[in-house]
């Protein structure tokens, strides 16, 4: 019996063990708020920055930053189950509509705020069904980039259409000197669904129709897609093992003369030590097709948790981290990797801004007219599904028909869900 | 012997209580979840589907495509290591000296973090600032683009399961080896039996128990593998590299959770059903 | 002359397993004291002086690493620890008495080992919240105990079986009870043993991914993360995620070099006995 008592004492000893560890984080004098946060170079900004928040206000944040995929997962997972793990959210604004349901409507806060000083088109990032859940933060789009010095000594025009392009792509293309004319990704890469879907927009389709039914099998969207893939022909020859990241490295080094990029990537393009085009770059305005130009855009966007016990604290840091003093402290933080830019009109025409970022106007411009991925909260499965087929097609593994159709199947799959 | 028969309980009770609370709870409660329509993004809308998620499952050809690559990574890493394992086991053998100096390296990959090793692989295969490229190319062969090609990218996968593994086969089947009686090598070689037909007909033959178990440890470790796959392709380029457990957790990640709970259960069945066969196995084994 | 072309074969076998070991590491260790452009520079630099040390600096100042590193202690600590308790007195219970069923329960022990992690991380979620032990010490010791407890039973049995009865019948003799025959008596024979599998446990809860993405957060979020972290929606960064894995390492490096023997004996114990 003796023996027993003792196992039990011995059992009860590990669990306290492991319970005497509990939170090792120092409680902060003030109130605390958790925020789930994108890992990496935004998240070095952040904390550069939030000593000024946290002093000036009293409130300590704890960051949760976890790497791109699974911030989605975690946020998901943390807001749906009432675990009440965050109170404020850092999110990529197509996953807004997924998680609306969760978010606290911000109509309040704005309107202490001056949201005139907002790029309209990062306000609308964060609204879904005409309530505002969330604010930009870091503004993200397509560029249009090219080699000015390139165009200027072969005498030709920035171009305005994606035929412009695929003509100069092809005039500039030049594989003895392992020179491509255009560089984006073509393969199973992320982006690539994303390129395509560029394309297909400015040709006048997409991939669900005004009602949300799947409409990827339209001749717009085969134009769209089959200028992708000829515009494919005068990209670098391992295009198709590209991500982002090699997109950014051809360009920096000098193996392409054009290249369609988000503006996080023209950070490192600009950095002397890493980048020799430094300077040479040119930053236009997304060519058009016979749609319209549609530059996609991708805001990063601040929330707050609908169930937060912190609603003020975290209001506050909302303010502060679409502000203006965080936006240009952003802006011109040191960074060679990537940064934050800012979603504000007055940050992103600040001369300091303009000086130390080439492609802020560029930015500005393509926001302003920037087109949002459909809203609907099947949105990361979506995606998805567009990354899959953009892979084959891309890759010739299928022709384009055949693919769309392929790709509309999973869409009628995945909104029947 | 009857005085142990009584009074193990107590001591047992702990530890089995615990891998029922810890352990097994969370697996019925994982069934339970697999019978329902759960969203996370519509909590609301859960709803009771029986078995619907499964048929869901069973008719998606990705789930048929990712066991594939399952099984092809799981043949492929577990015959590369016992290959190699039991080459590297001969060949030291007899040999303490050499053995004794090269031990506490080869034990490094077994115990580094996943994480870091499929960090190196990044590092060591990339087509640009990777080494493996650039010395084929110094030998005269055209490095592949070997991570975004859907057949290498599991070649490069598999290579790192053997970097990590081969040393555990490596260091089992040695043991195994030196734990062999001298008598039978004394006298095959008394009766003029080259080394090959010494391993072959007895070093080989008296392995075989210690093969057996050794290969299907790091079968059932090859089939649940995640952390390497989740950073050196992440399932990709495609689904090329996607394996049950990455498509579990891509379902997982969409929020699809009775899915996913769905395709747990599936695997568990699986898992079942294989070490079933191996406590068969086992038994004929050791019989024999 | 055959004599020495016999000695070489296996000589040079050696080195190039050495080769083949240590190569990756190299490399990420050389890629972790470069700057970005140096690690794209060919011919490769193995070797870059001065070395840069801007990723260290990066990984350590940048990100609260001392903190993940507290945290990784404490929860590899604590797995050990209890690993340690629960995994000795089922070991001893098996090796010491004999039951019906007894090597079926063993074996179903031994799958629990088995299953797919990824099968447990939804529900082991959800338990956690109801009982509000979501990114603590205690939810990530929990389930890594659980996954540890599985082979410290069945190395241990193997230790135990190893301690000769009669010690503990002497033990008996003099009056002793038998749990204090296990403590004072079987334990300290068996602690190389065991030290073994502590260090098995410890280093599998240090090296642990998948639920310490999911379930860990600000308060409890472990070293694996963080090199994860590393990779950025613009693509990885090599440098500084090479720089995080390096530190991550070291404890690593050192208790295998250190402990090499018995491990090698703790790992080889289990098949090799059957």
């Amino acid at each position: 019996m003796n023996i027993r008592v003792r196992i039990a004492c011995m059992t009860l000893a590990v669990v306290l063990v492991g319970g005497l560890g509990g939170a090792p984080v120092a409680a902060a004098p003030g109130e605390t708020i958790s925020l789930a946060f994108l890992a990496g170079y935004k998240e070095d900004v952040l904390r550069a920055n939030i000593a000024k928040f946290e002093q000036a206000s009293g409130i300590h944040v704890q960051i949760d930053a976890s790497p791109y995929d699974d911030l989605y997962k975690k946020t998901l997972l943390s807001l749906s189950t009432s675990a009440n793990r965050y109170d404020v959210l850092f999110m990529d604004e197509p996953w807004v509509p997924a998680l609306a349901d969760f978010l606290a409507p911000l109509d309040d806060i704005t309107k202490q705020m001056d949201l005139a000083d907002f790029v309209p088109s990062t306000v609308a990032a964060g609204r879904y069904r005409g309530k505002l859940y969330a604010l930009p933060v870091d503004p993200n789009v397509q560029l249009f980039i090219y080699r000015k010095d390139v165009f200027q000594e072969r005498g030709l025009k920035v171009p305005d259409t994606w035929d412009d392009v695929l003509h100069d792509a092809q005039a500039l293309n030049d594989p003895s000197k392992s020179v491509a004319g255009i560089v984006t990704t073509a393969g199973s890469d992320q982006q690539t669904g994303l390129y395509m879907l560029l394309l297909i927009w400015s040709y006048g389709g997409d991939v669900l129709d005004k009602n949300d039914r799947p409409s990827a099998e339209t001749p717009e969207a085969r134009r769209g897609a089959g200028e992708f893939v000829q515009l494919l022909k005068y990209a670098p020859p391992s295009v198709q093992s590209y991500s982002f990241a090699d997109v950014n490295k051809a360009v920096q080094l000098g193996k392409a003369v054009m290249a369609i990029q988000w503006a996080s990537g023209a950070r490192p393009m600009e950095d002397k030590a890493n980048s020799t085009v430094a300077g040479k770059l040119g930053y236009a305005v997304m060519p058009k097709g016979p749609a319209g130009r549609d530059p996609m855009r991708g805001v990063w966007t601040i929330g707050i948790a609908a169930k937060t016990s912190h609603k003020d604290a975290a209001s506050k840091f909302v303010q502060w981290i679409t502000g203006k003093e965080f936006g240009t402290a952003a802006a011109l933080y040191p960074a060679t990797s990537s940064a934050i830019h800012s979603p504000r009109v007055s940050v992103l025409q600040d001369p300091k801004v303009d000086a130390a970022l080439p492609y802020a106007p560029a930015l500005l411009a393509n926001l302003r007219i920037a087109r949002s991925r459909t809203r609907v909260p099947q949105w990361p499965d979506i995606q998805e599904a567009l990354r899959q087929a953009a892979a084959k097609i891309s890759t010739g593994a299928i022709s384009v028909p055949d693919g769309l159709k392929e790709l509309d199947a999973s869409l009628g799959r995945i909104m029947a869900k | 012997m009857e005085r142990y028969a009584r009074g193990g309980l107590p001591w047992l009770a702990p530890g089995i209580a615990f891998l029922l609370l810890i352990d097994l709870f969370p697996l019925a409660y994982a069934v339970v979840i697999s019978l329902y329509s759960w969203w996370l993004v519509r909590p609301s809308d859960t709803r009771l589907v029986g078995l619907g998620n499964y048929a869901g499952l069973v008719t998606d050809p990705q789930l048929a495509h990712d066991t594939a690559v399952s099984a092809v990574f799981m043949a492929g890493a577990v015959s590369l290591e016992l290959v190699a394992g039991l080459f590297l086991a001969v060949v030291f053998a007899r040999r303490a000296r050499i053995f004794d100096l090269v031990r506490p390296v080869i034990l490094l990959p077994l115990f580094i973090t996943p994480v870091v090793s499929g960090t190196m692989w990044r590092l060591m295969f990339h087509p640009d600032l990777g080494i493996v490229n650039y010395y084929l190319r110094r030998i005269g062969i055209a490095g592949p683009p070997w991570l975004s090609d859907p057949g290498l990218a599991m070649v490069a996968l598999v290579l790192l399961d053997a970097w990590r593994t081969i040393p555990f086969m490596f260091l089992v089947l040695h043991a195994g080896i030196v734990s062999q009686p001298h008598e039978f090598f004394e006298a095959a070689m008394v009766d003029g039996a080259g080394s090959w037909q010494t391993f072959w007909h007895i070093t080989l033959p008296l392995l075989r128990y210690i093969m057996v178990v050794a290969v299907l440890i790091r079968a059932m470790d090859a089939f649940r593998e995640f952390d390497i796959f989740y950073v050196v392709t992440s399932g990709g380029p495609g689904t090329a590299t996607e394996t049950i457990q990455m498509l579990n957790y891509r379902i997982f990640g969409f929020g699809r959770v009775g899915l996913a709970s769905a395709l747990s259960t599936l695997t568990l069945v699986l898992v079942a059903a294989m070490s079933l066969a191996l406590l068969r196995l086992l038994g004929r084994e050791r019989t024999a | 002359m055959r004599r020495s072309a016999r000695a070489a074969g296996p000589a040079l076998l050696a080195a190039v397993v050495l080769a083949w070991t240590l190569i990756p590491l190299v490399w990420m260790l050389s890629a972790s004291v470069k700057t970005e452009l140096q690690l794209y520079l060919r011919p490769p630099r193995w070797l870059v002086v001065p070395p840069v040390w801007d990723a260290y600096r990066q990984v350590l100042f940048q990100v609260p690493f001392a903190q993940y590193f507290a945290n990784s202690l404490v929860v590899a600590a604590g797995t050990t620890a209890g690993a340690m308790v629960l995994g000795a007195l089922a070991a001893y219970g098996f090796s010491r008495f004999a039951f019906r069923g007894a090597a079926t329960i063993r074996f179903l022990i031994l799958m629990t080992r088995m299953v797919p992690r990824i099968a447990l991380v939804v529900p082991y979620f959800l338990m956690m919240l109801r009982l509000g032990l979501l990114d603590t010490y205690t939810g990530l010791i929990l389930a890594y105990v659980s996954f540890a407890l599985p082979f410290t039973i069945w190395l241990m049995i193997g230790f135990f079986d190893e301690v000769p009865r009669d010690v503990e019948e002497a033990a008996f003799v003099d009056g002793c009870s038998r749990y204090r025959a296990f403590r004072d008596v079987v334990l300290p024979l068996a602690a190389p043993g065991l030290v073994v599998t502590g260090i098995f446990a410890f280093l599998l809860s240090w090296n642990e991914f998948l639920f310490a993405l999911i379930l860990s957060g600000v308060r409890s979020k472990t070293l694996p993360v963080v090199i994860a972290g590393f990779n950025t929606d613009v693509g990885p960064l090599y440098n500084e995620m090479s720089a995080a894995a390096v530190l991550v390492m070291i404890p690593t490096v050192i208790l295998t070099l250190v402990l090499q023997r018995h491990v090698v004996r703790g790992l080889t114990l289990g098949a090799v006995k059957g």
